[in-house]
């Protein structure tokens, strides 16, 4: 599993943490049943605090995609994955529709925008 | 959550400098840093715990324990490394091993020589002999090797190179790895705590001016960058401290979204664990 | 408390190869010299001990020894405990020398006279670490090497004075009416001391902040 953390970025480590286990768990890259690294362990491993990893794993387990097992560890949990793609795409509308409402503010058209999506999709890693 | 270690109300009277009502907590299985500006408390504050000045007044309790009726005890279980304070420089690491043997009924002799290999120190040569760097890494072994629980280190990385330092860093995750132990640690090299500390302690003139998680100060403190007009609009109740500088005020925010939803300033600063010292001492209210 | 005590020892390690030549030199001097030194190595030794006291306090082990189990009381005690190993190992090595010395020089030992001459020895001995080491705990080695030179001066002082204008056969009577005793009384004297002095420099590093 591999885990890229930007301690410059704006968002927190524990979101990096969690939202690209996320998309590691919903890509079915970690399958269901799969055991994680321990909170501590992981800590140890991407140099972060340990309440860092432990707020990760908190809110994957509230969102449903791990489930622990005390004394045993932590385990992908059995997720449906239609509804977690679901809600990717729905996070993503609301993020164009912000996208495109400033666009309209400022006499942006649709071509412009959608040249904009298209240089920057090859620009993203 | 259980503590390991609690102070209540320290204080401690010198005739130039006052320790006033230290209280902090510290948790089973984390790290805390403890930062501040030189003298501003950090060394006494650490003596304090460790039992080794007296006449103050406050509780500091250890393991659920008071410190002072249960000093022997304690100190088995507690790895310390001070800021110069050590064994004798003409001694060598096989003399301290033959000490510590006769000290500590949890020394562990094995551990202790896998740590020299590791640090590459040699354990027949005088402590004298020894870089700075060197005399850190063999206080460290030392202090890990009676299997402590609670580790409390007073400035333990300075004179480390920054490979050195997180080499050192890792060794304290590990020890880390076992949830019934906990680290205390000063630095004043803040960038080593941002990342593996779990809770800071900051310290100023004698008193605790916040103690928190790294990721509370770290998520949702901010500094605000803006122009006088603006600053002038925002309420004394939304900032902690701020900072005029030749071209902009820089503004200490405990909450940057709040901030964020009620003004329309644009520049809101991520903020490391320097900006928030400098700020916090030099800043006005 | 043992810790403590290798800790000590280990420290004047380094400075055996002195003791060894003067060993040396003693046994040279027994022989083909005139003058009584056997007093030297028991001397040497407390010497040695006492400047341990600066090299603990240039890496201010005082303050770290305080952080370690019960380390306060037994860093006082392992220094007590590795003075007398210390003055017992080299009065015992004197003593051994001296009967060495004699036999070759005269072909007969002298057993009681080097006895009581390597008991007065360890009592010389023991008293500078009764006098020295309250003093070095209270005020730091520096002061106390002043405090001690002092002392000695006044007491050099104080008996020539005394021995010009007083007549003092009566401790020489003293000494003579007590007779066989005199070796029994010494030894006590020298552990009341070496206790009294042992518990005045507990009573003064407990309450020493670091």
């Amino acid at each position: 599993m591999e885990i890229i953390i930007s301690n410059s970025s704006n968002i927190p480590i524990y979101e990096q943490i969690k939202e690209q286990i996320k998309s590691k768990i919903i890509s079915e890259e970690l399958p269901e049943g799969e055991m994680l690294p321990s909170i501590r362990s992981l800590a140890k491993d991407l140099r972060c605090s340990v309440i860092t990893t432990k707020n990760a794993y908190e809110e994957l387990e509230k969102e449903g995609f791990v489930k622990t097992i005390p004394a045993k560890g932590i385990y992908v949990a059995k997720i449906n994955l239609a509804l977690a793609k679901e809600e990717a795409y729905h996070k993503l509308e609301n993020i164009l529709t912000t996208a495109i409402t400033q666009a309209k503010m400022n006499d942006i058209s649709k071509k412009d925008i959608i040249d904009i999506i298209n240089i920057l999709y090859e620009e993203v890693l | 959550m259980e503590n390991i270690l609690e102070i209540k109300n320290l204080t401690k009277k010198y005739p130039n400098f006052t320790l006033q009502n230290i209280s902090f907590t510290l948790p089973k299985g984390m790290i805390m840093g403890f930062i501040g500006e030189n003298g501003a408390g950090k060394t006494t504050t650490i003596k304090a715990i460790l039992n080794i000045i007296n006449s103050y007044s406050g509780e500091i309790k250890i393991f659920n324990l008071s410190h002072r009726e249960h000093a022997k005890l304690l100190q088995e279980d507690i790895g310390v490394v001070l800021d110069d304070a050590f064994f004798p420089e003409i001694l060598t690491p096989n003399d301290i091993n033959n000490s510590m043997k006769g000290i500590f009924k949890n020394w562990d002799t094995k551990m202790f020589y896998n740590y020299l290999q590791e640090f590459s120190l040699l354990p027949n040569k005088q402590i004298k002999t020894f870089s700075k760097g060197m005399r850190k890494k063999l206080e460290i072994a030392t202090a890990l090797s009676h299997h402590p629980k609670l580790l409390i280190l007073d400035e333990p990385t300075s004179g480390l190179d920054p490979v050195a330092r997180a080499e050192v860093i890792e060794i304290f995750q590990s020890f880390i790895e076992n949830v019934d132990c906990s680290i205390l640690l000063s630095s004043h090299i803040t960038a080593d705590l941002e990342h593996v500390a779990d809770y800071i302690t900051f310290i100023n003139e004698g008193k605790i001016i916040l103690s928190k998680t790294t990721n509370e100060l770290l998520n949702e403190y901010g500094i605000v960058k803006c122009t006088e007009k603006e600053f002038q609009n925002i309420a004394p109740e939304d900032y902690i401290k701020y900072k005029k500088n030749k071209y902009e005020y820089e503004i200490l925010v405990s909450d940057k979204k709040a901030f964020k939803a009620k003004y329309n300033i644009k520049v809101i600063d991520k903020i490391t664990l320097d900006d928030l010292m400098v700020l916090m001492i030099k800043g006005e209210e | 408390m043992l810790g403590f005590i290798k800790k000590d020892l280990a420290m004047v390690k380094s400075n055996f190869k002195l003791l060894g030549i003067l060993v040396v030199v003693y046994t040279l001097m027994g022989l083909f010299g005139e003058m009584d030194i056997s007093f030297i190595l028991p001397f040497m030794s407390v010497m040695l001990m006492i400047s341990t006291f600066s090299y603990d306090n240039y890496n201010k082990w005082e303050s770290y020894s305080a952080t370690l189990p019960n380390g306060r009381k037994n860093s006082v005690r392992a220094k007590y405990i590795a003075t007398i190993i210390m003055t017992f190992i080299f009065a015992i090595i004197t003593l051994l020398l001296s009967f060495l010395i004699s036999y070759i020089n005269t072909k007969t030992i002298p057993y009681e006279q080097t006895l009581i001459s390597m008991l007065g020895n360890i009592f010389g001995t023991l008293l500078v670490l009764t006098f020295m080491y309250p003093i070095i705990y209270k005020f730091g080695l520096e002061k106390a090497r002043i405090g001690i030179f002092l002392i000695i001066f006044g007491l050099v002082i104080i008996g020539g004075f005394l021995s010009s204008y007083l007549d003092l056969s009566f401790i020489g009577k003293t000494l003579n009416f007590l007779g066989k005793y005199i070796v029994l009384i010494i030894i006590i004297i020298t552990i009341l001391m070496v206790y009294l002095s042992y518990k005045i420099s507990i009573k003064i590093y407990s309450k020493k902040e670091f």
